[in-house]
């Protein structure tokens, strides 16, 4: 114990840079950080209420801030978030219920990355050349 | 130097004898979101491009009002849970921590009550 | 069992780092002469570190020819230990998948060196110790954080009622309860693949402990399954698990720590 080289601390072994990503793992982390990006984007949706709220003028200018082509850009990844974030958690139920955890665990994976894009893709549709389709036919 | 053995640090302060409370929150708010922030979805994109005028006697609606309540209620409440796991995770320094864990809680009521306030005034005609 | 503080986990940062301390960072190594004669050569990449100098840890490069050695990672790395370069350390016993001595990150993924196949792996083999943990030399990784976690679960049978005078009697479906959990062989590949466990080891008992821990929980004979449910009743220890499952997809005994951990989530819930 009296050697001086013990008081060196001991290196810490690679971790995040060496370590073979898995379709659960990136998962899990795009989880995370659409959770993270929906607690912000909450002040979006919430703006756009206050906004209606607030009167004419307030709502014109969030209306062309979201008709913008950024504004459309951000709504866009926040129509993606919300769906990964919501099929990631329909994910840990199927967990919960103490299903899913053989091989399925990576098709579930795959299941909410295509799903959300398919969904964002459905809604964005609707939304950009919707105008053509009208409501009570097109639901 | 710091002497003291492995299990003395890995039981620490014992067991918060908590913790499933937070767990079961955050699954009844998520299981809550999936049909309140679909049927507002569909609501917002039925009403695209809607005026001022209109989006008023949308929600001069009690269905719609409600909805939107308790929408931003079960959404605000499982984000705040959802914050306090990710800082839990990643902040290590006690003071910070702190900090954070209750500038989450300023924030989600904060936004809730903007968002509550405003569906409130767009019901009753803004 | 004194650790005396030489852990890598000593200085506090206000946050988890993300990236490796600085003298954690490993440096390009010695290029090891290839052997002559050989027909084929592999190529392996192993981490290094001597405690004995001031250096950061390195990464060797070493050749040895496949057809002249065992058909597993653990025979090359012997291989290499015996003809080329004998300071290479590591940890070995069974050399058959039951020991769990020789647990390490191989080809990106936690796994036994002695039953992965050198044949499987395509490319140089990348060779490294348990990831995130304080390494005492080479692939040599500091356990005792993960051993008084597992001490810390109580694994051992636990009872009030005076024991019988021959044995404690199970049925056979409380007994199937414990297949799938008791061949554990506590190698830390899964603890040591999780990256909650790697942001708050200190404070979230991994997969492989929580695995034990509901070895012990669902066990029919055992008598303190609440108090056991208590302890594990705490937003760390348990709650830290976001069911990542890398786990699961690392255990090489193809046990599944993840599902133990969701039923020990089940029964907190049940018992509420």
């Amino acid at each position: 114990m009296g050697d001086h080289r013990q008081l060196r601390p001991r290196p810490l072994s690679p971790h995040l840079q060496i370590y073979r990503l898995s379709i659960t793992m990136v998962m899990s982390i795009v989880h995370r950080l659409t959770g993270l990006a929906l607690y912000f984007g909450t002040l979006l949706l919430v703006g756009w209420l206050a906004a209606a709220a607030l009167g004419e003028p307030a709502f014109a200018i969030a209306q062309a801030i979201m008709g913008h082509w950024v504004g459309q850009l951000v709504l866009l990844g926040y129509t993606w978030a919300l769906f990964h974030h919501m099929l990631g958690g329909l994910r840990h139920f199927v967990w919960d219920f103490g299903a899913g955890y053989g091989p399925a665990r990576y098709v579930l994976g795959w299941l909410t990355l295509a799903g959300s894009t398919i969904l964002t893709a459905l809604v964005w549709a609707f939304v950009w050349f919707g105008a053509a389709i009208p409501l009570s036919a097109g639901g | 130097m710091d002497f003291r053995t492995s299990y003395s640090r890995v039981t620490g302060l014992g067991s918060a004898k908590q913790g499933t409370r937070h767990f079961w929150r955050q699954r009844v708010t998520a299981v809550a979101n999936v049909p309140l922030v679909l049927v507002f979805g569909f609501v917002i994109l039925t009403n695209l491009g809607a005026s001022r005028t209109e989006m008023l006697a949308l929600f001069a609606n009690p269905f719609v009002a409600a909805l939107t309540i308790l929408m931003l209620l079960s959404a605000i409440f499982h984000m705040w849970l959802g914050l306090q796991v990710i800082v839990e995770d990643y902040v290590q320094a006690e003071v910070v921590k702190l900090v954070l864990l209750v500038f989450n809680g300023f924030f989600a009521v904060s936004v809730g009550a903007v968002g509550l306030v405003a569906v409130l005034k767009l019901m009753t005609g803004g | 069992m004194l650790s005396a503080a030489a852990t890598a986990g000593e200085k506090k940062t206000p946050m988890v780092q993300l990236t490796l301390p600085k003298n954690s960072q490993p440096r390009e190594g010695t290029r090891w002469q290839k052997p002559s004669g050989a027909k084929n050569l592999k190529k392996i990449r192993i981490y290094r570190y001597d405690p004995d100098s001031d250096d950061n840890p390195r990464i060797d490069t070493y050749f040895i020819d496949p057809d002249g050695c065992g058909p597993m990672v653990l025979d090359a790395l012997l291989h290499i230990k015996n003809t080329i370069d004998p300071t290479l350390t590591l940890r070995r016993s069974c050399r058959e998948g039951i020991c769990g001595s020789c647990a390490m990150n191989i080809d990106g993924l936690n796994t036994l060196a002695c039953t992965k196949a050198i044949a499987e792996i395509k490319g140089p083999i990348k060779v490294y110790p348990l990831p995130h943990m304080p390494v005492v030399k080479d692939l040599v990784p500091d356990m005792s954080n993960f051993y008084a976690q597992h001490r810390s679960i109580e694994p051992w049978l636990k009872t009030v009622t005076p024991e019988p005078r021959a044995e404690w009697p199970q049925s056979r479906t409380d007994r199937e309860k414990l297949d799938g959990l008791y061949e554990c062989i506590l190698c830390a590949c899964c603890s040591t693949s999780c990256p909650s466990y790697w942001w708050n080891g200190e404070r979230y008992l991994g997969p492989a402990v929580l695995l034990q821990a509901y070895r012990w929980l669902i066990d029919s004979r055992d008598e303190a399954t609440g108090e056991r449910l208590d302890d594990l009743e705490d937003p760390f220890r348990l709650y830290r698990c976001h069911a990542i499952m890398n786990c699961t997809n690392t255990c090489p005994k193809g046990l599944n720590p993840a599902k133990a951990i969701g039923e020990i989530k089940a029964m907190m819930v049940a018992r509420q």
